[in-house]
């Protein structure tokens, strides 16, 4: 963390990885070529692991949540089947997925009671106490994965650590050393670290930050949706509207995540579209409502967002910043959770105001 | 929820990840020296090269240096080399119309383009190429080589599990006028590398020998000097033809270590090491390249054969190299557990899905997709 030298850009051709329309085909050929063992029952524990890990892959580039069920079915059936330690690992990552944090640390002591190696165990348990918001523990964790070993992955963990902990001339360091390490040809790996740096400069009110970051995730890999919609957010936060639209139709129609649909329904609110942003506001509180009797800790957060902005429903919005907050203590469900008790205080002093007239 | 994020898994690009390598006279009855590369596993039916990587073929001429207990190789300095490099096709996002093109760079200065999936390949300045998707020619009970290793005891069954039935790769086929294209021989190294393309090039994988570096290099139990290295990746990245000073020692101790515990498999010592603790194929197996002998006759069962004759210090018979479909694990367990003092040993799977063709692109074509996409 030392010597800082200056980013090549991926402009320049550097670091080069494999065309975006390539990785996405591959990734599907992994997935088709794993799945098809896994149905026919030649598949390995390492591969079954492994097919977990490319369907969330896929979920999170695609914005599919039809890839994260996928993958967990897949876990369940694995710890069903065998009771493996790399069982257990893989639906320790799916509990960590859908936010069920406690349920994903019971099952990694199983995994590392039965014989999952220290390391890993420790990078698993890292990621957790930083979903938890336990920043402390995740960051001597974080710290000691690159003293063992200062590589592109422990690097880029870290840096995504400090960036959530809002230390960004840190984190921008890291962001840029664990970019010099990278060794790879996958576009995954880059373009993952890029959109988590653009959340963090949108998080800071730092939008051409933001979508310079966003715009290298979307160079490397074209069809990642969430990069896509985030890009349309801070086109829309700079007056860029119309092209925020036009970026979000395809995304609210081809992806069952509602956060496009909701963000759709804010900006064409936002507008003045109100016919067009109602219907899309029904669309994302049926699919939040739905999604929400399943994955509540999942998808509180997002879901109290909408009912704060666009939704228009500050109660139930409040009802899951709680839930958020409960699940997670970091600052932004925390922040969540302060607008959400505003909202409801705002609209209390509002229907007083009113009785009083 | 799409947000949280909490740091990059290690994520291999599948088209770079090499799995098999071949290397052995044209069964055609030509003379010409074939040579193949299998990267990406288990391929789906979408899988494509990638446009970032460079997929290298080495060949230096090479001689026997010494036989008997020191057995080794001299290998040359006049090295051609084929660089194979693809680009994004234009229908890329398209199953159907996605046609990738290629083309191979000789060192020598000549290219030759070829389309993907065209079993007739691409053929100029004595090389014809062809590179696409065909039926995974290697057989293996996976499983059991784990059990095998945990349990300290040989765990085939009678019948086994083929880990790659009905599985496809991408591969890439080189069947070269060696007199013409070649420099010395007909003795030759042959080595394959994946490298990440750039203004400098850097190696992803390299692969010569089979299964050198996962059922022998692997297991880091056995390994008193480096127990909790996971050496393979520093093995990757060295060039097979000056394997650097700084790692041999620790590459010498996990061959040394794990072959000796394959040796008490059988319960007894075939394979006594020497003073210093140094099993007798470690040397040989360290010279991580096929070595093909162009001028012999082609076989479908010769892996090592040459290797063998340098130890018993005779002439060796046949090609050497490695045919597609050798049966290359009871070959290895073979060797590794008894020498071929005792009785073959069979892993239970004597037979890959399809066999390869003695003909142009040899390896037989893909298999039909075994469930539907989720």
């Amino acid at each position: 963390m030392t010597n800082v030298h200056p980013m090549p850009t991926p402009s320049a051709g550097w670091p080069q990885t494999t065309d975006g329309s390539i990785a996405a085909r591959n990734l599907d050929a992994q997935i088709e070529g794993l799945q098809a063992d896994a149905t026919s029952g030649y598949s390995t524990a390492e591969a079954r692991l492994r097919l977990i890990d490319l369907l969330v892959l896929r979920g999170r580039v695609l914005g599919r949540i039809a890839d994260y069920r996928g993958a967990e079915q897949l876990a369940n059936r694995f710890v069903r089947k065998t009771g493996s330690a790399e069982s257990f690992l893989g639906r320790a990552r799916i509990h960590a997925l859908f936010h069920r944090f406690p349920a994903a640390l019971d099952d990694l002591n199983i995994a590392q009671a039965l014989s999952i190696d220290r390391t890993t165990a420790e990078e698993e348990r890292a990621a957790i106490f930083q979903g938890l918001g336990r920043y402390d523990e995740a960051l001597a964790l974080r710290q000691q994965a690159v003293a063992r070993c200062a590589s592109f992955e422990s690097l880029a963990a870290l840096a995504g650590l400090y960036a959530e902990r809002g230390e960004i001339e840190t984190a921008q360091q890291l962001h840029v050393e664990s970019q010099l390490r990278y060794r790879g040809v996958s576009p995954f790996p880059l373009a993952l670290l890029d959109f988590q740096f653009g959340q963090m400069w949108i998080h800071k009110g730092e939008c051409k930050k933001a979508q310079n970051l966003l715009q290298l995730a979307v160079q490397r890999l074209p069809g990642y949706v969430p990069a896509q919609g985030h890009l349309a957010e801070v086109e829309a936060e700079i007056g860029d509207a119309e092209h925020a639209v036009a970026r979000l139709y395809p995304l609210a129609m081809s992806s069952d995540d509602p956060d496009y649909v909701s963000q759709l329904a804010r900006i064409l609110r936002d507008l003045g579209r109100t016919e067009e942003s109602q219907h899309w506001c029904r669309l994302a509180a049926e699919i939040y409502s739905s999604l929400l009797v399943e994955y509540p800790e999942a998808f509180a957060d997002h879901a109290a967002e909408f009912w704060l902005g666009p939704g228009a429903n500050p109660h139930k919005a409040l009802e899951l910043a709680q839930i958020n907050f409960a699940t997670r203590k970091t600052p932004r469900s925390h922040a969540l959770l302060s607008r959400a008790l505003g909202a409801n205080e705002t609209l209390r002093s509002g229907i007083h105001g009113t009785d009083g007239l | 929820m799409s947000d949280h994020f909490s740091g990059p898994r290690a994520l291999a690009d599948p088209a770079a990840d090499m799995s098999d390598v071949f290397a052995f006279p044209s069964p055609e009855g030509t003379k010409d020296l074939v040579m193949a590369m299998n990267v990406f596993s288990k391929a789906g039916p979408t899988a494509l090269f990638s446009d970032a990587v460079i997929y290298r073929f080495r060949v230096r001429p090479v001689t026997v240096a010494a036989t008997g207990s020191r057995a080794a190789f001299a290998v040359g300095s006049d090295e051609v080399s084929f660089d194979c490099l693809f680009d994004v096709p234009i229908d890329s996002k398209d199953d159907e119309r996605a046609v990738q093109q290629g083309r191979c760079n000789f060192s020598t200065g000549q290219v030759t383009t070829f389309q993907v999936n065209d079993e007739g390949g691409g053929e100029g300045a004595g090389v014809r190429v062809f590179a696409g998707q065909r039926s995974d020619p290697f057989f293996l009970d996976v499983r059991m080589v784990e059990k095998t290793v945990a349990s300290r005891k040989l765990a085939f069954k009678k019948v086994g599990s083929d880990t790659l039935y009905g599985t496809n790769v991408l591969s890439i086929v080189l069947k070269v006028d060696w007199p013409k294209v070649l420099r010395g021989g007909p003795l030759f190294a042959v080595v394959c590398e994946t490298l990440a393309a750039g203004k400098r090039p850097v190696r992803i994988e390299r692969l010569g020998r089979p299964e050198i570096k996962n059922v022998t290099l692997s297991w880091k139990q056995f390994d008193q000097t480096n127990r909790n290295l996971e050496i393979r990746d520093l093995y990757n990245s060295e060039d097979a033809f000056h394997v650097s000073s700084d790692y041999i020692e620790a590459y010498r101790a996990r061959f040394n270590a794990n072959l000796a515990f394959f040796d008490t498999l059988d319960g007894k010592v075939d394979w006594p090491l020497d003073a210093q603790g140094n099993h007798p194929l470690t040397n040989l197996l360290l010279a991580d390249f096929l070595v093909v002998d162009a001028s012999k006759e082609f076989r479908e069962t010769s892996y090592f054969e040459i290797e063998q004759a340098m130890l018993k210090d005779r002439a060796h018979v046949t090609p050497g190299g490695r045919w597609l479909n050798e049966d290359l694990m009871d070959f290895l367990f073979t060797l590794y557990v008894n020498a071929g003092n005792g009785p073959r040993i069979n892993d239970g799977v004597d037979a890959p899905i399809a066999w390869s063709s003695k003909v142009f692109p040899y390896l037989a074509p893909p298999n039909p997709p075994k469930a539907k996409p989720l």
